[in-house]
């Protein structure tokens, strides 16, 4: 009997398995996900926690589908209230739920050679749905919030160092708050000034309402931002709860 | 009925074919990527491609991608119109909104869709261009074959569409022949651009340019795909082309389509066995 | 039946001393009308004809002289120029042949004529509703300089795809400053086909346009015909915003009469001297006669 899907959710991830048939490798199976079980609410910060292999950059791609899930449903909850799978959308559907409700952002900034900074977030904001003038101010105001200097702005993108693309990269996936946001380690190569703008602008956009789903190696951003926390081992929920809860369980366990 | 609305195709190909030589229902059992091969050993035919659909929204960029010999750029020949199609329908939005299958108009009315409806970039820009005339002159021809009688007005919009592609202003009026193979890619560019057609079909864009000319060629074509709404068909064999301008694609082997995935999806988690034979060797 | 008709073949043939009417054989006559029939009823159109041993060499007018000898009758009068010159050479020939052949009157004004056979020139008065101008054309297709391929040629001019010469006019103001284009210069025929006006200047295009007579245009050597029906709008291909300009040279008068307003030629010397190109015109207007 499947449980029912609850309005108050934005993503429900039921039993999500994904393993990797390695046709170049005699046919070697690899599994990443055993069945995972989570929900994220709006304005909840849920953090991933485990070790590396664990799974948890695997069930972000798999959410966004840069991974086709071998089996299991995503369910994710449309502005206007319905549930979709995601598993089960065309392309064609998926991409545009990619432009305007589901957001994703990774420690690696993929941008064309000589694309501006200004440019990148902006081109972001009216892909989101906001016409030019509006998604150019936005630009401006995201870009001011994470310190890049306006004298980067005019700058292509792939001269900056990583932590001024991270910051690029976290300014486009935020310039308009999507639904649902996920974050795989956003903030790894920031400095601690750069990185306490990233997490004040993102610990806004939980207070706004937006679903964060994210993975940070770092405790610190872990605690102060996550409302829950889930520990992922061998690909399955292992341990779920309060960021406090999870940390004394994790104390004495090497990393 | 999807919740999701989904911005509707300009372009939309349905189970198109192309066969060299006498063919029957044998052949095509014959041939195709788990059968290794696009010739019918019978007949000798060339399955040269066989069941491809797919559609394309405005602003969106679908990459065919496949080795020499997969078919797809004969699938982009058969869109176009340099080549006759077997079987299979292409319709446009914009003829007859979307109703008529274009494979059936008389060749001439084909050539009319490609002044502003379908423009296509080669591979070579010799197959574009025309070398003895001026980057001027090759972009006056779209113009005045879509009307344009106006000297200055030609002047202006070409001037326009070179600066736009990057071509220096003051090569205007120099035969493309003096330029070097990316600056005639600019201006092969331009030229598709001049009547602002919907569909833009891709052949190979950058091959055959040096590294660094290519990452620019790229990167404009980028900007135009967004900036103009076009809907682009992307064929190449390069990963790092369909990286960069699409955000969908489809595999082909053999003339078959092997696999259809976001471009993303297709990079990172491969499902056929060719694919993962393609994407891994690019990577490597 | 084909026994039939070669035995009438021998038999006109054979008989030397018995020339038909104009020259030509009945059967000859009657498919260069059809022909010209064609052309008329498809302005601008070149329509194939099979082009007949004529006395006259090819690249000499055998065309002209084949429409001509097609359409004359028993009531025609005849005039002949050769580059507006009654009394060249080529002019004199032609007109001794077509008189021979037929009997008809032959006269040097063009208002008395009825038929005009030209190499190169309109005159410049005279041509009415009556008058059938005959050009004699040595390369009839406009778009030789840009295409070679005759399939591809005929494609252009069957779907009016004539961006290449539109190009090759774009390129010619580019590299020029003007379009360079100076006799035979390309026109539109009845907003459908582009026509070669066979190398007549810019100065006689415009009569062309809308003329009350008829305009037949004979490539004998390229075996094609094509015809301007009176009333025709005829528009050289030129911009918007590029005027087409006639030849001009300011301040110079024929010598012998005196006009500007005709279409004047140099006359090489120490000292350059012009005169009027349509002699029989420059005969009318000597000492101010009009």
């Amino acid at each position: 009997m499947t449980k029912k899907l609850d309005p108050t959710m934005v993503l429900d991830v039921r039993k999500l398995y994904k393993e990797f048939v390695l046709h170049t490798v005699d046919g070697r199976t690899v599994e990443a996900l055993n069945g995972i079980s989570l929900t994220v609410s709006a304005g909840e910060h849920v953090a991933l926690a485990g070790t590396s292999g664990a799974g948890k950059s695997s069930l972000l791609k798999s959410i966004y589908r840069t991974y086709k899930p071998s089996s299991g449903e995503v369910w994710f909850q449309l502005l206007d209230g319905t549930f979709v799978d995601l598993v089960g959308l065309t392309d064609a559907e998926l991409a545009t739920l990619r432009g305007t409700q589901i957001g994703y952002v990774s420690q690696f900034l993929r941008a064309a050679p000589r694309r501006s900074t200004f440019d990148i977030v902006a081109k972001s904001g009216m892909q989101r749905g906001m016409d030019i003038s509006t998604a150019r101010e936005a630009a401006a105001i995201a870009l001011k919030k994470l310190n890049l200097d306006e004298a980067l702005w005019d700058v292509s993108a792939s001269v900056l160092s990583g932590g001024e693309k991270q910051r690029i990269n976290l300014a486009a996936g935020t310039i308009s708050p999507p639904r649902l946001l996920l974050l795989d380690e956003p903030v790894s190569a920031l400095d601690p000034s750069n990185r306490e703008a990233a997490l004040e602008l993102i610990d806004t956009l939980t207070h706004q309402g937006v679903a964060v789903l994210a993975v940070f190696h770092d405790i610190e951003a872990m605690e102060r931002l996550a409302t829950r926390v889930i520990v992922l081992q061998h690909g399955v929920v292992s341990y779920e709860g309060s960021p406090q809860q999870t940390l004394a369980k994790l104390a004495g366990v090497a990393r | 009925m999807s919740p999701i609305i989904t911005p509707e195709w300009v372009l939309k190909v349905d189970g198109l074919g192309k066969v060299f030589g006498p063919f029957t229902d044998e052949s095509i059992a014959k041939t195709g990527s788990d059968r290794g091969t696009s010739k019918d050993s019978t007949t000798g035919s060339i399955v040269a491609a066989w069941d491809v659909s797919f559609e394309v929204a405005a602003g969106e960029a679908l990459g065919v991608v496949g080795e020499s010999g997969s078919g797809k750029s004969t699938v982009m020949r058969c869109i176009a119109g340099d080549q006759s199609t077997s079987v299979g329908s292409v319709h446009l939005r914009n003829i007859d909104g979307g109703n008529t299958n274009i494979l059936h108009m008389s060749a001439s009315t084909r050539r009319q869709l490609r002044i502003d409806q379908i423009a296509v970039v080669y591979q070579d820009p010799a197959e574009g261009l025309d070398l003895r005339v001026t980057a001027g002159g090759n972009i006056a021809a779209p113009l005045t074959a879509a009307g344009l009688r106006n000297f200055g007005a030609i002047r202006h919009r070409a001037s326009e569409l070179l600066s736009r592609t990057e071509v220096p202003l003051n090569r205007m009026d120099d035969v493309v022949r003096s330029f070097s193979g990316g600056m005639r890619q600019r201006v092969q560019l331009a030229k598709a651009l001049a009547n602002r057609p919907p569909i833009v079909l891709l052949d190979e864009p950058t091959t055959g340019l040096d590294a660094s000319v290519a990452a620019g060629v790229l990167d404009l074509i980028r900007g135009l795909l967004e900036e103009f709404g076009l809907a682009a068909v992307v064929v190449s064999h390069d990963f790092s082309v369909i990286e960069m301008l699409t955000t969908r694609c489809i595999v082909m082997n053999h003339g078959r389509v092997v696999e259809s995935a976001l471009t993303d999806q297709l990079l990172e988690d491969p499902h056929h066995p060719y694919s993962q034979k393609l994407v891994s060797a690019a990577r490597s | 039946m084909t026994t039939l008709l070669s035995q009438l073949l021998d038999e006109t043939v054979g008989d030397t001393s018995d020339v038909p009417f104009a020259l030509l054989d009945e059967y000859s006559k009657r498919e260069i009308r059809r022909a010209i029939l064609t052309a008329v009823a498809v302005p601008g159109y070149q329509v194939p004809f099979g082009s007949r041993e004529m006395p006259v060499a090819r690249g000499w007018g055998s065309g002209g002289l084949q429409v001509t000898l097609g359409v004359v009758g028993p009531l025609d009068t005849i005039k002949v120029i050769d580059q507006g010159d009654d009394q060249g050479v080529n002019a004199v020939n032609l007109r001794r042949l077509i008189v021979s052949s037929t009997g008809i009157p032959e006269t040097t004004v063009a208002a008395e004529s009825t038929i005009v056979q030209t190499r190169h020139r309109i005159p410049e008065d005279g041509l009415d509703t009556e008058h059938i101008l005959v050009l004699q054309v040595p390369v009839p297709e406009p778009l030789r300089g840009v295409e070679r391929d005759m399939r591809e040629l005929a494609r252009m001019h069957a779907e009016a795809d004539y961006s290449k010469m539109w190009v090759s006019l774009y390129e010619d103001k580019v590299r020029n400053g003007v379009i360079t284009q100076s006799t035979g210069y390309p026109c539109l025929v009845n907003g459908r086909y582009v026509i070669a006006t066979t190398p007549i200047p810019r100065w006689d295009i415009p009569k062309l346009d809308n003329a009350p007579f008829l305009s037949l245009f004979g490539a004998g050597r390229e075996k094609r015909i094509y015809a301007v029906p009176p009333h025709t709008k005829v528009e050289p291909l030129t911009f918007d915003d590029v005027p087409f300009e006639v030849e001009q040279t300011p301040g110079a008068t024929c010598f012998r009469c005196t006009s500007s307003s005709s279409f004047l030629v140099e006359i090489p010397g120490a000292v350059s001297r012009w005169v009027c190109s349509d002699t029989d015109w420059c005969e009318r207007h000597e000492g101010g006669l009009k």
